[in-house]
């Protein structure tokens, strides 16, 4: 189980706001941790997909799609603080994600 | 063919309009507008009072598929005009006509004709039944085999984009099951494409069924442009070899992934996506290799293109 600090939840929330202001061609100021990702920036699933490949490399994680896959049909989301939340308890739990239902 | 290196790839007909694929291309409505005319001509006077931002026609798969066409055809023409010159040309699935457009294998006029012809065809032999087409991201084709075993269902994979991205085809009803199940085995995403017909299953094609007579009458040339098949990713150079493609592209299923890695194993270093939107341009960053993928629909598109003219 990785440790979070302060500096790997600025780290992920910056990569987070900079690739969907770059993929979904708005300002950053426009972003915020409110932001519908679906309504507001009308983003897609391969973004998602896009995003848990960018993380997987750069921590490199030891995580199948499938563990995130079955994790998100029970915790949806939406907006953009909620799929931090989410990449934070990816890399820090890794496959053991789903084990957090136990 | 290693020598070769820029692609033309043609999107499959569309359930959603982009913003307004050309509007970074200076000239380019003029473009649409000229094809878009032609085609109200041949098929239906009202095409003209088509708009992007209206929406036109979604409600009306047969219009939104000719306006996909008409689309596609004026980048193609508008990029040609340019002076980018593709060394090959592809259609993913329906997208097929407009790959045929660009190699000089049909004229526009015929490829409306073919398109408006096929849709009558199908809908003879899928006219009884409810279909759909959906598509599962995060899981491998063992998964989804698997899935389609455990659970007795008569979906078909039709296309493979990626290691974890599919498209099945199937009765409506079988659809919205499998999507369910494709969900609680872990997927990230499932959708239900808006369609009414599964293309790429043999439900397109039960026995006694002849799609061939969709080209009575029209004039087939051998292509300029090499055009390669998404069936079994081989190069189509002949007439008779395209006549082919054209029905079994109708029933057979594709596999997009692997031939975007074959290309790039034969030299194909840039592609071009000529149509709206940018879904397979999106797409090929889950593919391996170093091709380029450009879309006019992205916001650099000029400045990569001039960046990659003198490499062509």
């Amino acid at each position: 189980m990785a440790t979070i600090t302060e500096n790997t939840k600025k780290e992920v929330k910056e990569i987070v706001y900079q690739f969907f202001a770059e993929e979904c061609e708005v300002d950053l100021s426009e972003i915020n941790n409110d932001t519908n990702i679906i309504k507001d920036l009308d983003g897609d699933s391969l973004m998602f997909l896009e995003l848990i490949e960018i993380f997987k490399k750069k921590y490199n994680l030891d995580i199948e799609l499938k563990t995130i896959g079955k994790y998100a049909v029970k915790h949806p989301v939406q907006t953009i603080g909620q799929l931090i939340d989410m990449q934070l308890l990816i890399i820090r739990h890794e496959n053991k994600l789903l084990e957090l239902e136990k | 063919m290693s020598e070769k290196s820029l692609a033309f790839i043609f999107p499959a007909f569309v359930s959603e309009y982009s913003e307004d694929p050309g509007r970074r291309l200076p000239g380019f409505p003029k473009y649409f507008q000229k094809f878009l005319h032609q085609a109200a001509i041949r098929v239906s006077p009202d095409l003209e009072q088509f708009n992007f931002h209206t929406r036109t026609f979604l409600d009306d798969e047969l219009k939104t598929q000719f306006i996909t066409y008409v689309c596609s055809c004026a980048l193609s023409s508008y990029l040609k005009d340019e002076g980018i010159r593709s060394d090959y040309c592809a259609g993913y699935s329906m997208g097929i006509y407009a790959a045929f457009y660009h190699a000089g294998v049909v004229s526009f006029m015929d490829g409306l004709e073919l398109i408006g012809r096929a849709f009558e065809s199908i809908r003879k032999v899928t006219r009884n039944a409810p279909f759909s087409m959906g598509t599962v991201i995060g899981l491998s084709r063992e998964d989804i085999v698997g899935i389609i075993k455990h659970t007795g269902s008569s979906v078909q994979i039709t296309n493979q984009n990626g290691i974890c991205s599919f498209v099945l085809g199937g009765k409506e009803d079988e659809i919205r099951r499998f999507l369910d199940a494709a969900k609680a085995e872990g997927a990230l995403s499932t959708r239900v494409i808006p369609v009414s017909d599964p293309y790429h299953t043999s439900y397109i094609n039960p026995p006694g069924s002849d799609h061939r007579m969709i080209m009575t009458g029209l004039h087939f040339n051998d292509p300029m442009i090499p055009v390669v098949s998404l069936l079994d990713s081989k190069i189509l150079h002949d007439e008779m070899s395209l006549r082919d493609e054209i029905i079994r592209n109708l029933y057979t299923p594709m596999n997009w992934y692997k031939t975007q890695l074959l290309l790039q194993s034969r030299g194909i270093s840039v592609f071009i996506e000529c149509g709206m939107g940018k879904a397979l341009t999106k797409n090929s960053k889950f593919v391996e290799g170093d091709a380029v993928f450009l879309s006019p629909d992205s916001p650099g598109f000029i400045e990569d293109l001039e960046k990659i003219k003198p490499l062509l």
